[in-house]
């Protein structure tokens, strides 16, 4: 029969709180959301009303800041709680989840592609590999540096920490500057998402691959911001690593499948 | 009230799901209603706009499946009971939970908001193209909801498998487990991996509408079908993600209610629940036997959709075998538990003509399919969830549900939805296709949607009790002891009614080798 105990030797003491938490940061999250993605994307592509999406995307996305330093600065403060730690758990289950978005755009790609009649389909200019091989060079630093950033948090050197996850940022924001580039350069030679079919994948795989560096960038900013005035928690350094260490991964595929097959 | 609001409590957090979602189901339901109005006679009905007519499909599908079932089920459900029947204080990460909840929220507002838009969506709930990429309505308002729902529905899973793999109470072990709590754990896995499907597809329907990609356009070198095949690679999948907690409820009304140990545990859980979510994703293609697929292809479909069968037979058995010389008490939870078997045993039998393609290729898009998934997804797991607001009433009020008024309310029920939904599945065979706004070609059909109309109001009548019932209770109910059906599981046995903070104030129970939550002494 279970019976009652105040602890017990094997597991973690949870503490039950005496009173009903809450917190407002969720909520403001969510709301920032509503704003500046379903209502600002609605105003530009459906309705074609400019002065909507501003209005829009002005409300939603200090909102969605304010909502993200407030959970920042609430989990950073918070006393080591009876979850602390789980998020090394968390993140990995979230992550098995990305990695099914990305099979599903691959395999979108990859049956355009076996399924077409020659590839790469007419209007395709030439895309070069020199800059790829670039941005993997740096991706690839880049997930060294975050990785000594983290060993220098473990040895308590918060200075050592920040120059080092500093230098991560700068890597990674040069690599967005890359693809940016790219971009540019092909959008001038005609080479837009509707082209054909391989401008299709190849602007939605890079782009959304991007977009993952991007959410990368800000949970950096998210630890940097709080260091700055001392403030670290070391489970939070090694979920923002472990994230950026799988956009390093997928990069590899986006890179032999889409620059190099 | 902001400790309502804004509250990270996981039992707080489950009432506003089961708010959030029985406000879908109302909205949804009244969509049924006018989708039964229309089809009373042939021609024009209460609309001659069959886009007006469009959007009710749109908005009764789409709701129904991803505002009030799996909301409803894995979001109240499970936030309210899966903690306390472990022995946790909390779920693992109670601000990502209130995230959760707040995103469920955000998405029944963009729903709802869909009636007010300029061009609503008008895309059913699956959404193909090309219809979904040429229609003037919002498709991206529809894609925006799947993403909202999507992420709330992958944060809850990254909560609840740490909470259950990390949160047990000390001592209790996997086979120690409620059937609920393995319900919800597989329902997640497969929320987990196939929700990512869905949510590629819809954004891919996104790129292709609005910024002019080709994944779905076969002139420019894209595949039609590719969108219905990644599509229904979540999707089938959603039906047991809706189906294994429903039946994770049953199995907890009908041990307590019959005072039995769960029949069959190892062969239900490890072969029944964890068999359907090994088979869940090799399925899918069974959805395209009317769009086209290889020959080779369509027998091993069907065989594969066949061999769900197995897993979904070891439960069923274990449900009866539950049953068998218990001393079952018929109280209103009990009632919807039994109806629910009683949806299980009809649509998961007409589930198999379904399978066999040669049958399906027939059937396929008439109202014996529409008819076949109400009984085995909608009205099963609706009832379950009923039941499980019944049976767990005493714990979250402390106090009794009426029972006059609660078996009103389902004989009501249990007579509407049946007299709806069976001349649905008859007419089907004789020539009623799904969906469509009119039926010209079938005129001599309409004395059975006649009948089926009836249903449906019988049905708002039962509904609208029910509801009424619930919220008179919670007010003004006769008090009820801790524990009053005499369970042995721990939400029963360990917490106060409701619980406080914290779930368990004398801190969490040590469970011992022999303890089961069934332990009935047999
Ligand atoms: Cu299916």
């Amino acid at each position: 029969m279970a019976t009652h105990s105040e602890s017990h030797a094997e597991h973690p003491h949870f503490h039950a709180p005496s009173h009903w938490e809450w917190s407002t940061a969720p909520t403001l999250i969510v709301l920032g959301i509503f704003f500046s993605i379903p209502l600002a994307f609605a105003g530009h592509f459906v309705y074609h009303n400019s002065l909507m999406t501003s209005v829009f995307a002005g409300l939603g996305v200090p909102v969605l800041l304010w909502g993200i330093s407030q959970w920042v600065s609430e989990g950073i403060n918070s006393p080591e709680s009876h979850h602390h730690g789980l998020s090394k758990v968390g993140l990995p289950i979230f992550i098995v989840s990305e990695v099914w978005i990305f099979i599903g755009l691959f395999s979108a790609y990859w049956a355009l592609r076996l399924m077409a009649a020659q590839w790469p389909p007419d209007g395709t200019p030439h895309i070069g590999t020199n800059l790829p091989i670039i941005m993997t060079i740096l991706l690839v630093s880049s997930s060294a540096t975050i990785h000594v950033a983290e060993e220098k948090l473990e040895e308590g050197d918060v200075g050592g920490m920040k120059t080092w996850l500093i230098l991560t940022l700068l890597l990674g924001t040069v690599f967005l500057g890359c693809t940016l580039t790219e971009y540019s350069k092909l959008i001038g030679e005609g080479f837009v998402p509707s082209t054909n079919a391989y401008s299709t994948a190849f602007f939605s795989i890079t782009g959304f691959h991007a977009s993952h560096v991007l959410v990368g960038l800000v949970t950096f900013l998210c630890v940097l911001i709080p260091a700055l005035s001392g403030k670290t928690n070391k489970t939070f350094l090694a979920c923002a690593s472990v994230y950026w260490h799988f956009v390093d991964i997928v990069w590899f595929f986006v890179v032999s499948q889409i620059y190099f097959w | 009230m902001k400790e309502w609001i804004f509250t990270t409590d996981h039992k707080r957090v489950g009432i506003s799901y089961l708010v959030g979602s029985m406000a879908a189901f109302a909205v949804a339901g009244t969509m049924a209603l006018l989708i039964r109005m229309e089809q009373f006679n042939p021609g024009p009905g209460i609309t001659d706009n069959p886009h007006t007519y469009n959007t009710w499909l749109y908005f009764h599908g789409a709701a129904m499946i991803l505002a009030f079932l799996i909301p409803g089920l894995t979001g109240f459900a499970a936030n309210y009971f899966l903690p306390l029947m472990i022995g946790a204080p909390d779920v693992a990460f109670p601000r990502v939970n209130s995230f959760s909840v707040m995103l469920f929220w955000l998405a029944i507002v963009l729903a709802l908001l869909n009636f007010v838009i300029p061009d609503p969506a008008d895309i059913m709930w699956t959404g193909y193209p090309p219809y979904s990429v040429m229609t003037e309505g919002n498709t991206a308002w529809y894609v925006f909801v799947v993403h909202m729902m999507g992420f709330s529905s992958i944060l809850g899973a990254i909560n609840f498998l740490t909470t259950v793999i990390y949160m047990r109470a000390p001592g209790m072990g996997w086979n120690q487990l409620n059937v609920f709590v393995w319900g919800t754990v597989t329902a997640f896995v497969m929320q987990l991996i196939f929700i990512p499907a869905l949510a590629a597809a819809v954004t891919l329907l996104l790129f292709d509408k609005y910024l002019g990609t080709h994944f779905f356009d076969p002139a420019a070198g894209g595949d039609v079908l590719l969108y219905q095949n990644i599509f229904w690679f979540y999707s089938h999948p959603a039906v047991y993600v809706i189906l294994l907690p429903a039946l994770g409820i049953l199995f907890e009304i009908v041990a307590t209610m019959s005072k039995n140990p769960v029949f069959n545990y190892k062969a239900c859980i490890y072969g029944g629940f964890w068999g359907t979510t090994l088979l869940a994703g090799e399925v899918w293609i069974h959805h395209l036997y009317v769009s086209g697929m290889p020959d080779w292809l369509r027998i091993g479909m069907m065989v594969s959709t066949i061999l769900i069968s197995i897993p979904v037979g070891l439960m069923t058995i274990s449900l009866w075998g539950t049953l068998y010389r218990g001393a079952i008490t018929f109280n209103t939870g009990m009632m919807y538990a039994s109806g629910a078997l009683f949806f299980l045993l009809l649509g998961g039998l007409t589930g198999i003509p379904n399978a066999m393609t040669v049958v399906d290729l027939h059937i396929g898009e008439t109202s014996f399919v529409h008819s076949h998934f109400h009984y085995v997804m909608a009205m099963l797991a609706t009832f379950a969830l009923i039941g499980g607001v019944y049976y767990w009433f005493p714990k979250m009020t402390g106090k009794y549900a009426n029972e006059g008024i609660g078996k009103l309310g389902f004989w009501l029920n249990f007579i509407g939805v049946n007299v709806t939904m069976f001349p649905l599945m008859l007419i089907g065979p004789l020539g009623m296709p799904r969906r469509y706004y009119d039926y010209p070609m079938v005129p001599e059909l309409a004395p059975m949607h006649h009948l089926a109309t009836y249903g449906s109001l019988i049905v708002l009548l039962g509904m609208a009790i029910t509801l009424i019932n619930w919220i008179t209770s919670a007010i003004a109910g006769e008090k009820a002891p801790l524990n009053p059906w005499g369970s042995k599981s721990l939400e029963w046995t360990h917490t106060d009614s409701p619980p406080g903070p914290g779930n368990f104030k004398g801190g969490t129970p040590v469970i011992t080798e022999d303890w089961t939550p069934y332990n009935y002494g047999k």
